[in-house]
């Protein structure tokens, strides 16, 4: 059953890749180069993926917090692993992006330097984690500071590219809040953004356990680690 | 190129590389499964 849902997520993305190129239309308006607003179907979901990946993060650390099931602390630490693989890589293609449309990789626009603070502030917390030897006292620490998250976060990605004036396209982030896409794309970037939060829990189960076991390894047996 | 022709060889490699990112995650997923069976 589970092997049937991996399948039809990798059914779902494959038809997200062939409607980003047949589906959408040919050319957005205004740019330097038309059609590089496709990547529009894959940067943005993976800036989605991240905040979920952030904001899920303080979910579990409340969730330790309450239960001190130290599952729920590594599902914490998964989540932010996995918020800071996929902020990379939204980075990355906004910065490729950027370049066509922008001239620069990097422009110190409001949103490429909110998410930028974003990774480092995570990019913290792993070394928070790093730095305390203790389990507990490690998993105390680490979820006050991922729930401190829940505050960073929301500002860093919906405040600050809101208040501030964005190069980034008017269609997609305005001061108003809504989306003047046409409805072809939104529909390719609504099923993309789906196909990518699946896929984050996907990994984030698999990092979870992975996680689970390593620790499990570590400590020499159970601890308290099952499900 | 035709913007046709172009866009359907950016389609087939983002289709290879999404397969292989699946299949590994699929082998991952099913070596877990074993090493959580061990003892």
């Amino acid at each position: 059953m589970k092997t049937l849902l991996a399948w039809l997520l990798w059914l779902w993305i494959a038809l997200v890749i062939w409607a980003a190129f047949f589906y959408a239309p040919g050319a957005a308006e205004n740019f330097q180069v038309p059609t590089s607003y496709r990547i529009l179907f894959f940067h943005v979901p993976m800036a989605w993926a991240s905040f979920a990946g952030f904001i899920g993060s303080a979910v579990w650390s409340v969730l330790y917090l309450r239960s001190r099931n130290p599952r729920h602390d590594l599902a914490a630490a998964a989540a932010i692993q996995l918020g800071l693989l996929f902020g990379v890589l939204a980075t990355v293609t906004g910065a490729v992006w950027a370049r066509i449309e922008w001239g620069l990789y990097w422009n110190w626009d409001p949103r490429q330097t909110s998410l930028l603070v974003s990774l480092l502030f995570y990019g913290a917390y792993l070394a928070l984690r790093g730095a305390v030897d203790d389990p507990e006292k490690r998993a105390r620490l680490a979820a006050a500071y991922a729930i401190l998250g829940l505050v960073v976060t929301p500002f860093l990605y919906w405040i600050v590219p809101r208040i501030t004036f964005s190069l980034h396209p008017e269609p997609v982030v305005n001061a108003e809040g809504k989306s003047q896409m046409s409805s072809d794309i939104s529909r390719v970037l609504l099923a993309s953004s789906v196909g990518f939060t699946a896929l984050f829990f996907w990994m984030h189960n698999l990092q979870t356990r992975l996680l689970v076991l390593a620790e499990r390894k570590s400590a020499g047996g159970d601890q308290g680690y099952g499900a | 190129m035709e913007l046709s022709g172009a866009n359907t060889g950016v389609v087939v490699v983002n289709l290879i590389i999404w397969t292989g990112i699946f299949l590994w995650l699929l082998r991952l997923n099913k070596q877990l499964r074993d090493m959580e069976k061990k003892p």
